[in-house]
C-alpha cells in the first residue's frame, strides 16, 4: 500500500514537472501577441481549424514593452514556451539577427501554398525582411497597420463652422492634406471653454508612443532618422528638416487637452470618443472600435482619413507616416514546425483572411485588392491607399536601444525640458555612441543635407497631392 | 576517558554542520551563485539575446562606460531625490499616525486595518491606479482641485510634478508599513513610564519627544533602513505610473538596470550597473546597521 502511494506520488510530481508522457495526442500551438481585437479575431478563426487534434493557445500580454520583453526573454533562454509570435516590424532585425527565428524562405521552398507572392512585396519586406534588401524573410505580414486620421464630420460639415472658418482663414474648411493646414484647423476648433480641442495625438514616454507619432511629422518634412549608408545619425536626425518636423509635432500639443503630451493610444481614443477632439491621429487598428456606436458615441459622424503630409523647407510635398502592425514569425526552438506550417497554410487562405480582414488589416494581397473588402466599411479603401506612404524605424538589431533613446529625447521636447533641436541632437549623439559600441563604423560626410530625404529615399513632390478627397 | 570527553563535542559539531549545511548549500545556490555570475558577466561584453555572438572580455569597460555616462548619474540623482522625499514623508506621517493609533478609541481596529490596505496592493497595480487618478484631463485628483477653485496640474507630464506625484504615491502605499511598526513600538513602552512623567508634570510634547521617540528609536530605525533600501530599488511603481518619463526624468537606477537587462538585452552592461547599485545599497545598509548596533549598545 505504502509502495503504491509512493508510486502515485512520484507520478504526480513527474506529471507536475512535465516529465510524464503525453496523456493525449493533441498538439497545442502557442502564440504571443498583445491582447486586443486582432488577437481575438485570430483565436476566433482558429476555432474553425479542421484538424481538431491541433489547438491554438494564446499567450497574450498588454501592448508595450512587456510584449517585446516576453518574446525576447524566451528567445534569450532558447525556449519553446511559444511556437509563433506576432512582433513589431522593427523587432525582426533584433530577433532574426540573434538567430532565433525560422527563415520564411525555407517555408516558401517547401510549402505548396505559402509563397512570397501571396503578400504585397512592400508589406513582406516591411514586416519580415532582414537585412533590408536581402530577400531573406523572417515574418509574414499577419496584421498590417498604419497611422491614420479620424475627424468629426458633424463639425467639419456644419455650415456655421464652415462659414466661420472661411471668414477667419480665407479658405474652405476641409480635412487637412498638410500639417500646415492641420495646424489652422486644429487652432480653429480649440475651444477649451467648450471642452473641445482641435487635435489629439500620442506623446507618452512608453514604448514607441511619442516616436511613431513624431516620426510621421519628421519624415513628412523631409527629415530622416539616420543615413543607412554611412551610419551617421548626427546631421540627419537633427537636420533642419527633421527639426521642422518634430517642432510641428510638438506644436500640435497646443491644440490638445492639457497633459495630452503624456497620452498613449487609449487616451487618444477615450478623448475622441467623448467628443473632446475635432481630429485625432490614430492607428487604423482602432478604426473598428471607433466606428462602433457602442464604443464611440460619435461613431455615426466619425470620418476616417489619411494623415496629412507637409510642404518642407525645400518646397517639396511629402506624406510619410509610421508603419504599424506586426509580422508573424516562427520560434526556431519550437518542436512543432510541421503542425505550425500546416496551420499557417490554412490560416493564410483567402477564406480565413477575409474573416480576419473584417475586423483587422490583413496582409494577404488577394483580400486587400478585392473590391468587397475595400467597400466593407468607411476606412478599408483608405487603408489600402495609406500603405504607399509607410515608413519605418531602423531595421537594426540595436533598435530597442535606439528607440528608447529617441523616445526619451522626443518626450523631453514634448514636456519642454529641452528644445526640439537640443533633444534631437542629444538623441543623435547617444545613438551614434550605441552604434559605435555595437561595432558599426560611422563615415562622416563633408556636406550634410538640409533636407536629408533627398539623399536617402526621395519621395518629395512638387505640389500637394490630395489623399482625402 | 579521552574518548568519552570527545564524543559529545564531536557529535555536537556534526549536529551543527548537519543543521547548517542545508541552509548553507541553499544560500550558496540562491545567493552566491547569482552574485558571482553577476560579477563575472559585468566584466564581459555579452547579450543573452545573441547567443551566436561570443562573450568577450571587457575588463572595466562596462564600469567606465557607465560611470562616464551623464545619464546614469542623472538616474542616481533622481533616485536620491525620490528616496529622500518619500522616506521623509513616510517617516513623518507614519510616526504621527502611529502615535494617534496607539491610543485607545472606538473603531480604532477597523481604522487600523483599513489603513493597511494600500500596502497590500502590488506596486504595479498602485501605479496604474494612480496613473488614472492623476490624469490631467479626467483624473479625480485634478477634478478635486478644480472643485476647490485651483488650476489643473499636469502631474505626470512635467519632471518636478512627476517626482512629487511618485513620492506621494509611494508614501500612500508604504506609510502604513511605518504606522504598523511605529504603533507596535509605541505600544511596547511601559505605561508606568508615562504615568511617572505625568505625575512630574510633563507636557504631551515632552512625553512624545523625550520618552516615546527615544524609547522606540531602534524599531523606527529598522523601519527607516527597510524603507530606504526598498525605495532605493524602486522600479515597478515607475514602470506603471510614469514609464520613466517625461524624458527619462523619473527613471530610477533600478529602472535603468531592468531596461538595460531586459529591453536592450545588454547583459554585461546591466550586470555592471546592478553591481554598482548593489555596492551602494550594501554600503548604505552597513552604515545604518552599524548605527543601529551602536544604539543597542547605548541601551
Amino acid at each position: 500500500m505504502k509502495r503504491r502511494s509512493a508510486l502515485l506520488a512520484t507520478a504526480a510530481v513527474a506529471g507536475a514537472f512535465g516529465l510524464a508522457g503525453p496523456l493525449n495526442a493533441d498538439t497545442t500551438l502557442t502564440f504571443v501577441w498583445h491582447a486586443g481585437t486582432c488577437a481575438d479575431a485570430l483565436m476566433s478563426i482558429a476555432k474553425g481549424y479542421p484538424d481538431k487534434s491541433v489547438s491554438i493557445v494564446p499567450a497574450l500580454v498588454p501592448y508595450g514593452p512587456e510584449w517585446h520583453n516576453k518574446i525576447a526573454s524566451e528567445f534569450a533562454i532558447q525556449g519553446d514556451a511559444f511556437d509563433f509570435a506576432m512582433w513589431d516590424s522593427q523587432s525582426t532585425a533584433e530577433f532574426a539577427g540573434g538567430g532565433h527565428v525560422v527563415k520564411m524562405n525555407d517555408i516558401f521552398d517547401q510549402s505548396s501554398y505559402l509563397k512570397a507572392d501571396l503578400f504585397p512585396a512592400a508589406s513582406l519586406s516591411q514586416y519580415g525582411e532582414y537585412p533590408d534588401g536581402s530577400g531573406q524573410f523572417y515574418g509574414l505580414p499577419a496584421n498590417q497597420d498604419a497611422y491614420g486620421l479620424m475627424y468629426r464630420k458633424d463639425l467639419f460639415e456644419d455650415p456655421k463652422e464652415m462659414e466661420a472658418f472661411k471668414a477667419k482663414y480665407g479658405r474652405d474648411l476641409a480635412v487637412p492634406e498638410t500639417y500646415q493646414d492641420a495646424k489652422e484647423v486644429a487652432e480653429f476648433f480649440t475651444r477649451p471653454e467648450q471642452g473641445l480641442y482641435g487635435w489629439g495625438q500620442m506623446g507618452g514616454r512608453e514604448y514607441d508612443f511619442a516616436t511613431t507619432a513624431s516620426n510621421s511629422f519628421l519624415w513628412s518634412f523631409g527629415g530622416e532618422l539616420y543615413n543607412p549608408a554611412t551610419m551617421e545619425v548626427q546631421g540627419y536626425l537633427n537636420s533642419p528638416a527633421s527639426i521642422d518636423g518634430v517642432q510641428a509635432y510638438v506644436d500640435m500639443f497646443k491644440y490638445g487637452p492639457q497633459g495630452s503630451g503624456n497620452w498613449g493610444f487609449d487616451e487618444v481614443n477615450a478623448a475622441f470618443q467623448q467628443g473632446q477632439l475635432a481630429m485625432a491621429m490614430q492607428w487604423f487598428y482602432f478604426n473598428g472600435s471607433n466606428a462602433d456606436p457602442k464604443v464611440n458615441k460619435f461613431a455615426a459622424t466619425t470620418g476616417f482619413g489619411i494623415l496629412p503630409g507637409a510642404v518642407g523647407r525645400d518646397g517639396k510635398f511629402r506624406r510619410q507616416f509610421s508603419v504599424g502592425g506586426q509580422g508573424m514569425g516562427i520560434n526556431k526552438y519550437s518542436k512543432k514546425l510541421p503542425e505550425l506550417v500546416k496551420f499557417m497554410e490554412w490560416y493564410f487562405q483567402p477564406e480565413q483572411q477575409t474573416r480576419y480582414a473584417a475586423v483587422c488589416q490583413t496582409g494577404l494581397k488577394s483580400v486587400l485588392e478585392s473590391p468587397e473588402w475595400q467597400g466593407l466599411n468607411a476606412y478599408n479603401a483608405q487603408f489600402s491607399k495609406a500603405l504607399q506612404y509607410l515608413n519605418d524605424y531602423w531595421h537594426l538589431p540595436e533598435y530597442p536601444v535606439m528607440l528608447d533613446q529617441l523616445q526619451e529625447e522626443v518626450s523631453n521636447a514634448v514636456s519642454g525640458t529641452k528644445t526640439v533641436e537640443q533633444a534631437l541632437t542629444d538623441a543623435a549623439i547617444k545613438q551614434e555612441r550605441t552604434l559605435e559600441r555595437a561595432g558599426y563604423k560611422i563615415t562622416r560626410t563633408a556636406e550634410l543635407p538640409e533636407v536629408p530625404d533627398v539623399l536617402i529615399s526621395p519621395v518629395g513632390q512638387d505640389s500637394v497631392v490630395a489623399a482625402n478627397k | 576517558m579521552t574518548d568519552t570527553a570527545l564524543r559529545p563535542r564531536s557529535t555536537g559539531r556534526l549536529m551543527i554542520i548537519g543543521f547548517l549545511s542545508p541552509t548553507v548549500i541553499l544560500l550558496l545556490f540562491m545567493v552566491a551563485y547569482p552574485i558571482f555570475s553577476l560579477i563575472y558577466y559585468s566584466f564581459h561584453n555579452f547579450s543573452a539575446l545573441r547567443p551566436n555572438e561570443p562573450m568577450t572580455w571587457a575588463g572595466l569597460d562596462n564600469y567606465t562606460y557607465l560611470l562616464s555616462d551623464n545619464d546614469i548619474w542623472a538616474r542616481f540623482v533622481f533616485t536620491g531625490k525620490f528616496v529622500f522625499l518619500c522616506v521623509s514623508m513616510q517617516m513623518i506621517v507614519g510616526i504621527f499616525v502611529g502615535y494617534q493609533l496607539q491610543k485607545t478609541f472606538r473603531g480604532r481596529d477597523v481604522l487600523f486595518t483599513a489603513l493597511m490596505l494600500p500596502m497590500m496592493l502590488s506596486p504595479v497595480v498602485a501605479g496604474f491606479l494612480w496613473r488614472y487618478m492623476l490624469n490631467s484631463e479626467w483624473g479625480v485628483v485634478n477634478y478635486l482641485l478644480t472643485v476647490v477653485g485651483m488650476d489643473k496640474v499636469d502631474w505626470l507630464g512635467q519632471s518636478t510634478a512627476a517626482l512629487w506625484a511618485a513620492a506621494v504615491v509611494d508614501t500612500w502605499m508604504w506609510t502604513p508599513f511605518i504606522v504598523l511598526l511605529a504603533t507596535a513600538a509605541f505600544r511596547g513602552i511601559p505605561e508606568t513610564i508615562y504615568e511617572a512623567a505625568e505625575v512630574d508634570g510633563a507636557s504631551p510634547a515632552y512625553l512624545f519627544f523625550r520618552i516615546t521617540l527615544p524609547m522606540s528609536a531602534p524599531v523606527l530605525f529598522i523601519a527607516l533602513i527597510l524603507r530606504l533600501i526598498d525605495s532605493f530599488k524602486q522600479y515597478d511603481l515607475f514602470f506603471a505610473l510614469t514609464g520613466g518619463g517625461p524624458g527619462s526624468s523619473t527613471e530610477t537606477v533600478s529602472f535603468a538596470v531592468a531596461k538595460t537587462a531586459f529591453s536592450y538585452f545588454y547583459t554585461g552592461e546591466a550586470s555592471a550597473l546592478a553591481m554598482i547599485l548593489l555596492c551602494i545599497i550594501m554600503g548604505l545598509a552597513m552604515i545604518l546597521v552599524r548605527h543601529l548596533s551602536k544604539m543597542g549598545e547605548h541601551d
